[in-house]
């Protein structure tokens, strides 16, 4: 009897395998409603007692559920294979017939297919909803080990080898594989996730492990969920086995994984023989399965093969960002001893609920789910829960499908068309606001009549715009080229859109080199053009959807106050809104907008309040950059306006926009070749167009894309500058021309703009090419801005000094009589100030006095009110050294005058603050600090 | 997988000593077309394996006109190397060369390692700074010294290895102070995590 109970599962799953198998093959699905129809007459015969009729619905339902996962999970369009699904559906239904006696009194026996399928969970779902039993990133070999041994073969956990430093999935193998477990390192690219040694790539973990869960690839076979996750019928099922977290795996809750019938995707336990072969059996028939020509369509020119469904993305993004947050601290592993997912240093408070609905989903079931729930936390929104296994589609998407099915209708003769445009057509009445799933329900409803019909009700279920994804495994099919790039076509759109939306102002980005997309293309390009330009924009767009996802899910959540993260960023922002004299200048501010940022995205990167974890969207190496960019929305970009209102305040405050101002309107004067320039200089023409995209750049928030503008104008300084002569030009050109054209754009505010990049940039990428023009505009703006205090203070333009220097060379080499600073007791000192120029004094200094001192006696000669901003330099070579108070000027003194090559050098007494480059010295310390913080 | 190390390369020297030229010369051959190329010729990049490490110089070019003589801090701020370019034709830059070092040694980065290049090494005939000066000097200081001619591409690679080489290998003490960025701080982020 048992024996034969687990009998189902496995031909269950290899009737799922098979199914798989068939359709990678491109094989015709009816093949397989053949085997089906086979296999259900040789099992009926063999278990006819009517008790078993359950579980035969189950099995039934099972590999319904496990066709629907495969639709969303392939990449596919066979036409035949809707005919399959209604044969299997017919099949079902029949089942139904036969057992005429439900143990199921609640559903009603036609419908129950029907319903069962629609009110299913998928693997995803479940994967989703249960990371923190499965995915445990922190755990060790050993502990691994102990958690997997007492499991079945098939259990999986996701955690990351420290030897590998990769992710891997440890598998619990039959006893007959010799070890215990193996482990299979995924890969992350900077995109991607995928097995090593397997073509196929998904964009995201969930994804992958879903997938893996279906077909082995390159697996011994496929994973399997734990019994319990695998039997859960509802998402609050789901929601109290993850409260377990790691604890699940040594609860009750894990300790039936033997039972009877298992509904879902069940487990080779026993090993005995017969199963242990069975296994191999579907193992031996699965290893030849190839790739079909979807999977090579989607494929980049290197690297793994794609294996991502554009629409499949769309549809689960829902899931993605409407899943819940979980508030009790989930992570504590058998031993107690707190995981890495461990609550926040300071834990969010406890009144956090935080409900990440999709903008996709409506307003009005958040709102509504939210009062329901507050009070409520086990089974908070419970109700919200509920409707997702009939996602909402977003209506855009409706449209296209819409649009896509009429066109395909009008060009092709597939035999089930019409029922399609019938179920398209009802919905779109129902769209464009957000239909409650149980309207299109019952529009299907309505069409369910005729066989042919009654795949539409199938479709009409439960994700049906993945089974309108269209890519397929034909991919000459007519359908393939239009549809499915259109869809990607859209989605790019939409995803630029929602940038418009979002970010009105980073609207214009694109890469520095790239040529700007032009998205309302006037001219009409050949349609297979076309529909290849948008096949790959398509793969792009699905490639680019986590990250949007991610940042979109962080912005959000800081703008819910119910979250910890969001009082953090709410809190601070208003903080500096409300606190406008809590800063000294522009760079003390902007410096602690920088650690701030910082300091937020390490607590994210740490905490356990996103959820589903950042590790399992984004590949590693791009989370702190997913993060940095989140930072910039949810931090940036409210402040924007008031950051740019204090930095004109301290400039004006400070009086440094009026010598900004003064200077630009001096270098303006002078020709390029007074400014050092030898090389062609960019036109009037060139020069506006860098002030427009200088002017651009004042409407970005982030850094990163102020920077990307920045390395646009330089770029095209260089062409101008090489002017088709192919030569090269290092700094010693570039930087006099930069210097030229920021005086020709004579914009103040670049001042500002420079000044928010150089203090809010991450701080990684400051060694960066972003970082070395930053530096080099920075350097422009200096020289700017003290161009004529470098006149005044004699810092002659360069061949003037070259000559003033030959000319002290002849001197000071021809040097015959000894002036009286020369005589060991006696120091000249210079007096140095803007407004008054140099004057100098010879004073009694001697050998053992220190700088201190030296500057005590300077204080007083010169008469100086305020001592403690002065200080004595040593200028020498043309540059300028900041005496500590502990050297000895004497001694110096002595030095310079032992050399055998005698040098030029004065003492000068001066205002400390009035060498710009001091400043610049602060500055960057500043940003030394940031950076070994976060490295 | 190799990790890649960036390591920020400064170039000080005269104007028109051929500063840039060395640079071309290092990243455009064997150019490696996978790496995207940078807008211009004052910042550079180029990865290049050493031991069980990759090695990514991300060359800072500056201008060696005197008056920009004071923006050089920041350019040579954070730097894992600097490489001071002088002519081996003129006396001037050889002298410019020792201003430099000394700059380095009181305002630098701490163990920043220093390579003297002294470029047109194929104009000998007109040479003015003689090759044991340069040894002599170089040997006080601890820098490495090569001639180089980035005209003829001679020396040009045996200097930027000879940077490698004495780029302390990364090891339990990663800290900004030698300029080098791990790449995929994320990790270490993680595994602070995940003990």
């Amino acid at each position: 009897m048992l024996k034969r109970m687990n009998f189902y599962p496995f031909v269950s799953v290899k009737l799922a395998e098979d199914e798989t198998r068939k359709r990678l093959q491109g094989k015709e699905f009816k093949t397989f409603s053949g085997v089906f129809l086979r296999k259900m007459s040789s099992l009926t015969t063999e278990t006819c007692c009517p008790d078993k009729r359950g579980s035969f619905f189950k099995l039934i339902d099972t590999i319904a559920s496990e066709i629907g996962e495969l639709k969303q999970e392939m990449v596919q369009t066979d036409l035949t294979l809707e005919d399959g699904s209604t044969d299997l559906q017919s099949l079902v239904k029949d089942m139904d017939d036969v057992c005429c006696e439900k143990k199921d009194s609640k559903s009603c026996p036609r419908d129950s297919g029907y319903d069962s399928l629609s009110n299913k969970l998928s693997i995803l779902d479940k994967l989703l909803h249960t990371h923190p039993v499965w995915l445990q990133l922190g755990l060790n070999d050993n502990e691994a080990v102990e958690i997997l041994k007492s499991q079945p073969p098939g259990i999986f956990l996701v955690r990351k080898s420290s030897r590998l430093q990769k992710k891997i999935i440890s598998l619990r193998l039959p006893s007959e594989f010799g070890s215990c477990l193996k482990e299979f390192a995924i890969k992350e690219s900077t995109y991607t996730f995928s097995l090593e040694g397997s073509g196929i790539s998904f964009a995201d973990l969930f994804r992958l492990i879903a997938f893996y869960c279906i077909s082995r690839d390159v697996l011994p076979f496929t994973l399997k969920l734990p019994y319990a996750i695998a039997a859960a019928k509802t998402e609050a099922e789901l929601e109290d086995i993850a409260q377990l977290g790691l604890n699940f795996w040594s609860s009750p809750a894990n300790n039936k994984p033997q039972n009877p019938s298992p509904p879902h995707r069940p487990l080779p336990s026993d090993n005995t023989y017969k199963e242990s072969r069975q296994l191999c059996l579907i193992n031996g028939v699965h290893s030849i399965r190839t790739r079909t020509p979807s999977e090579l369509e989607c494929s980049q020119t290197n690297g793994a093969l794609c294996f991502i469904n554009p629409l499949f993305l769309k549809v689960h993004s829902q899931d993605v960002s409407g899943s819940l947050k979980r508030q009790s601290p989930r992570t504590q592993d058998v031993n107690g001893t707190e995981r890495p997912r461990s609550p926040p240093p300071r834990p969010p408070p406890p009144s956090i609920n935080s409900l990440l609905t999709s903008p996709q989903l409506s307003r009005t079931i958040k709102q509504a789910s939210m009062s329901e729930t507050v009070n409520h936390n086990k089974y908070r929104n419970s109700d919200l829960l509920q409707k997702k296994p009939t996602p909402i589609p977003p209506p855009r998407l409706k449209k296209q499908a819409v649009s896509s099915e009429v066109e395909g209708n009008a060009k092709t003769s597939a035999v089930i068309r019409p029922s399609h445009n019938s179920v398209h057509g009802s919905e779109a009445a129902s769209v464009p606001g957000e239909a409650p799933p149980e309207h299109s329900l019952a529009a299907c409803k309505k069409t369910l009549a005729t066989n042919s019909e009654s795949q539409v009700q199938w479709n009409g279920g439960r994700q049906r715009l993945s089974d309108m994804s269209i890519s397929t495994s034909s991919s000459d099919s007519l359908d393939f080229d239009r549809s499915m790039p259109l869809f990607g076509y859209e989605g790019d759109t939409n995803s630029s859109l929602e940038d418009f939306e979002g970010e009105s102002d980073q609207e214009t980005m694109a890469p520095p080199l790239k040529p700007k997309k032009k998205r309302s293309s006037s001219f009409v390009l050949p349609k297979i053009v076309k529909s290849q330009l948008r096949k790959v924009s398509g793969v792009f767009s699905s490639f680019m959807t986590p990250e949007k996802r991610m940042i979109k899910k962080i912005a959000e959540m800081s703008q819910d106050k119910r979250t910890y993260f969001g009082c953090l960023v709410q809190d601070y922002i208003s903080f500096l809104q409300e606190n406008k004299e809590c800063h000294v200048s522009s760079t003390d501010m902007l410096q602690t907008v920088r650690q701030f940022m910082t300091q937020v995205k390490n607590y994210l990167s740490q905490s356990s309040e996103l959820d589903p974890p950042i590790e399992s969207l984004i590949p590693e190496d791009q989370i702190d950059v997913v993060l940095e960019k989140a930072m910039h929305k949810c931090i940036l970009k409210p402040l924007k306006g008031h950051i740019e209102a204090m930095l004109k305040e301290f400039h004006t405050a400070d009086g440094s926009w009026k010598q900004l101002k003064e200077n630009l309107q001096l270098v303006r004067q002078r020709t390029p070749q007074e400014l050092g320039v030898f090389v062609p200089t960019p036109d009037f023409v060139d020069v506006e167009k860098i002030k427009v995209k200088f002017m651009t750049m004042q409407k970005m928030y982030s850094p990163e894309k102020k920077v990307m503008l920045l390395l646009r104008v330089c770029k095209l300084i260089y062409t101008v500058m090489e002017n088709n002569s192919g030569r090269m030009y290092g700094a010693d050109d570039f930087l006099p021309v930069l210097t030229y054209v920021v005086a020709q754009c004579d914009m103040l505010e670049l001042d500002t703009e420079i000044e928010y990049m150089m203090e809010l940039l991450d701080p990684s990428l400051l060694h960066g090419e972003g970082g070395y023009y930053l530096t080099s505009a920075y350097g422009a703006l200096s020289l700017i801005k003290n161009f004529q205090e470098e006149q005044a203070a004699r810092l002659l333009s360069s061949e003037a000094r070259d000559t003033l220097r030959q000319w002290h060379k002849r001197r000071t080499t021809n040097r015959t009589i000894p002036s009286v600073d020369d005589f060991q007791n006696y120091l000249r000192v210079a007096f140095q100030e803007i407004n008054s120029g140099c004057t100098g004094k010879t004073l009694l200094v001697r050998p053992y006095i220190t700088t201190e001192d030296v500057c005590r006696l300077c204080a007083e000669k010169f008469k100086v009110d305020t001592p403690e901003d002065y200080s004595l330099f040593l200028f020498i070579d043309d540059t300028w050294q900041q005496l500590t108070e502990d050297t000895y000027p004497q001694k110096i003194k002595a030095e310079l005058h032992s050399r055998p090559q005698p040098q030029v050098f004065h003492f000068v007494y001066k205002r400390i603050k009035s060498d710009p480059y001091g400043a610049i010295f602060q500055n960057n310390n500043g940003n030394d600090e940031d950076n070994n913080s976060t490295s | 997988m190799m990790a890649i190390r960036e390591l920020k390369v400064c170039l000080l020297g005269d104007t028109g000593v051929g500063k840039s030229s060395i640079v071309c010369r290092f990243v455009q051959d064997h150019f490696d077309h996978n790496i995207s190329p940078t807008i211009g010729a004052s910042f550079m990049t180029k990865t290049v394996p050493c031991g069980n490490e990759l090695h990514k110089f991300l060359i800072w070019d500056t201008a060696g006109q005197e008056r920009f003589h004071s923006l050089a801090p920041m350019y040579y701020r954070g730097s894992a190397a600097a490489v001071i370019v002088y002519d081996i034709t003129k006396q001037d830059s050889f002298h410019t060369l020792k201003k430099w070092v000394k700059e380095l040694k009181e305002h630098g980065p701490e163990n920043i390692v220093m390579a003297i290049a002294g470029n047109k090494c194929d104009l000998s005939d007109i040479r003015e700074v003689p090759m044991k000066d340069a040894k002599e000097y170089a040997e006080t200081i601890g820098a490495i010294v090569v001639e180089t001619s980035a005209k003829n591409a001679v020396n040009i690679e045996e200097l930027f290895q000879g940077i490698s080489r004495q780029i302390p290998p990364l090891d339990s003490h990663e800290n900004g102070n030698n300029g080098a960025i791990k790449l995929g701080k994320q990790t270490t982020q993680m595994n602070r995590r995940c003990c």
